[in-house]
């Protein structure tokens, strides 16, 4: 066996993972130290998503490893998966909120499902998640009668309630206007800051990228090519980097893709 | 071998080259077995993740999820088979009871709706009933949870989808199944008794003593061992079908019908396989 214990809180080695004959992942090396929030950036369709789903085990990689702290997440039986997804939380993109659960119910179904404490601890937690992403008030309405941010919202203290060691966020801001997507950027640094998580923040956004990210990552045609800090990282000379951060048509993203028909 | 065709009008519009007849035949098979497979794996994982938390001293799901679904599939449903039941126990014993008439052997048609009904249809036109109205409806469910990533955030929690959302849902089914057949025969008994007043001038208090006369006790648990199997029947193809929906809300739909089909001839070929294994067995 490996003895040398990765000291990151997750550690991605050379993962590759094809859908049949689609590649979307060739060869993806990360490692994520703790309280670091990496914001992994990429076009859509470049399996930012996907590697959020194998850090939670839902999907296996066709070849190479993951760890999540001392666990290998590839190699664990289901039970013992089980267990470590409990210590990760994760914010879909569309918040994925149960529609046929009221709000609380939402946010204590891991509590009750997975712990034995009684109704009134419960209720206690419940409160207090909701009122840490500031949404008491809605504790008794069903996610149909909220909006899109608000629906992050309980969809992050969901996140939370399980007091979890890191937390992944698909596109957090995706479909929201651009004063909740900042309240929601607030709301990943004050929380991550307070509950001394880490997290991995998946995005194509580039405003929301550089407020929340204390290290940014960028994916692109299967592999990451540039890891770095926020500020190392904005001056970077790689063309695909630059093109991406400075949203131009001009340059080697679009280059033999159907979308550069578009532009023409 | 099929390049070996030049592509000429007729070829291309008709495929009859035999290999690739065979080879689509293989293929269809291949598909169909890995189906079967699938669904007997489904309804083992279903089975172990659940024994697997009783074995750890918790309840496997809240008994208020199980009659949750129980209550919506079966209180629900009860008029619809005692309805259908009645209908074709009241044509069922009119039309036996007038051939039997020409010999003067009427009074068998008690007997004859009563063990039919118990050992057979009762538990074969409920089975089909409720995977109309149930499978239908768990398959829709489970599928919108899946394309809208619900049940991967179940998942994510750390929580088995399989207990948490398919261990009630099937046990509600496989704990109503014999309920309702037996509502079912009932109806039918009823229909056929009043028929029998009616028409062959057979008293409530002697069509009584036919039916029991008739009625064995194997009749009765044939069809109530049917049942729990068309019961599990239903409700593995119901949430199988609804898990493994893919392609959004279209994908849904194509789920829904195909649950309803599968699980219609999965309960009509359980049936006759039950039927084919109980008269070579136990003759
Ligand atoms: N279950 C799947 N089967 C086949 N292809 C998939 C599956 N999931 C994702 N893909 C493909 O993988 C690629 C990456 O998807 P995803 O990770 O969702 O991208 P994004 O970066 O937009 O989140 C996409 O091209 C998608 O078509
Ligand atoms: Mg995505």
């Amino acid at each position: 066996m490996n003895n040398s214990t990765p000291p990151h809180v997750v550690e991605l080695r050379d993962v590759r993972l094809q859908f049949g004959e689609k590649k979307v992942l060739e060869g993806v090396s990360l490692a994520v130290e703790p309280q670091e929030r990496l914001v992994v950036m990429g076009q859509s369709g470049s399996g930012k998503s996907t590697i959020l789903r194998l850090v939670l085990g839902i999907l296996q990689p066709t070849a190479g490893s993951i760890f999540f702290q001392q666990y290998e997440i590839t190699r664990l039986k289901r039970r013992k998966l089980q267990q470590v997804r409990t210590q990760i939380g994760m914010v879909y993109q569309y918040s994925a909120l149960l529609s046929s659960r009221s709000v609380r119910d939402n946010i204590a179904l891991p509590l009750e499902e997975l712990t034995t404490k009684t109704r009134a601890e419960i209720d206690r937690i419940v409160d207090e998640k909701l009122e840490m992403v500031g949404m008491l008030a809605t504790k008794h309405q069903m996610p149909s009668e909220l909006s899109g941010g608000m629906k992050k919202r309980i969809s992050f203290a969901r996140a939370l309630v399980m007091d979890p060691e890191l937390i992944l966020f698909d596109e957090p801001s995706a479909g929201l206007d651009p004063v909740i997507s900042s309240v929601i950027d607030e709301l990943i640094i004050s929380l991550s800051e307070q509950s001394k998580v880490t997290s991995i923040i998946v995005t194509h956004e580039m405003d929301s990228a550089f407020r929340v990210g204390t290290k940014m990552a960028m994916l692109y045609r299967g592999s990451i090519i540039e890891v770095g800090e926020p500020e190392k990282f904005k001056q970077s000379k790689n063309p695909v980097v630059a093109q991406f951060l400075s949203g131009s048509t001009e340059g080697p993203i679009l280059e033999g893709t159907n979308d550069a028909i578009a532009t023409k | 071998m099929a390049e070996a065709i030049p592509e000429t009008e007729e070829n291309r519009s008709f495929e009859t080259n035999p290999v690739v007849v065979v080879q689509g035949v293989g293929q269809m098979g291949r598909s169909f077995l890995a189906e079967v497979g699938g669904m007997f794996w489904f309804i083992v994982n279903t089975i172990a993740e659940t024994t697997d938390n009783m074995r750890r001293g918790r309840a496997p799901f809240r008994a208020s999820s199980f009659f949750r679904h129980s209550a919506r599939a079966g209180v629900g449903s009860v008029p619809l088979v005692a309805m259908v039941s009645f209908f074709l126990g009241l044509t069922m014993a009119l039309l036996t009871g007038y051939q039997l008439e020409r010999f003067g052997t009427e009074r068998l048609v008690p007997g004859l709706v009563a063990i039919a009904f118990t050992r057979e249809l009762g538990p074969l036109l409920t089975g089909i009933m409720l995977a109309a109205r149930i499978g239908a409806s768990f398959t829709a469910e489970l599928g919108t949870m899946q394309v809208s990533e619900e049940v991967e955030a179940i998942e994510a929690m750390g929580i088995s989808p399989l207990r948490f959302l398919v261990a009630p849902r099937m046990l509600a089914l496989v704990a109503l199944m014999p309920c309702l057949s037996i509502i079912s025969s009932l109806a039918a008994i009823f229909a056929t008794s009043l028929i029998s007043v009616a028409y062959f001038n057979i008293a409530f208090v002697y069509f009584n003593d036919l039916v029991l006369s008739s009625l064995l006790i194997r009749d009765i648990v044939t069809g109530i061992a049917k049942s729990f199997l068309f019961g599990l029947l239903i409700g593995a193809v119901a949430c199988y079908r609804g898990l493994s929906v893919s392609g959004g809300a279209a994908g849904v739909g194509i789920a829904t019908t195909s649950s309803v089909v599968t699980a219609i001839t999965a309960v009509i070929a359980f049936d006759t396989v039950f039927n084919v294994v109980y008269v070579v067995f136990f003759p």
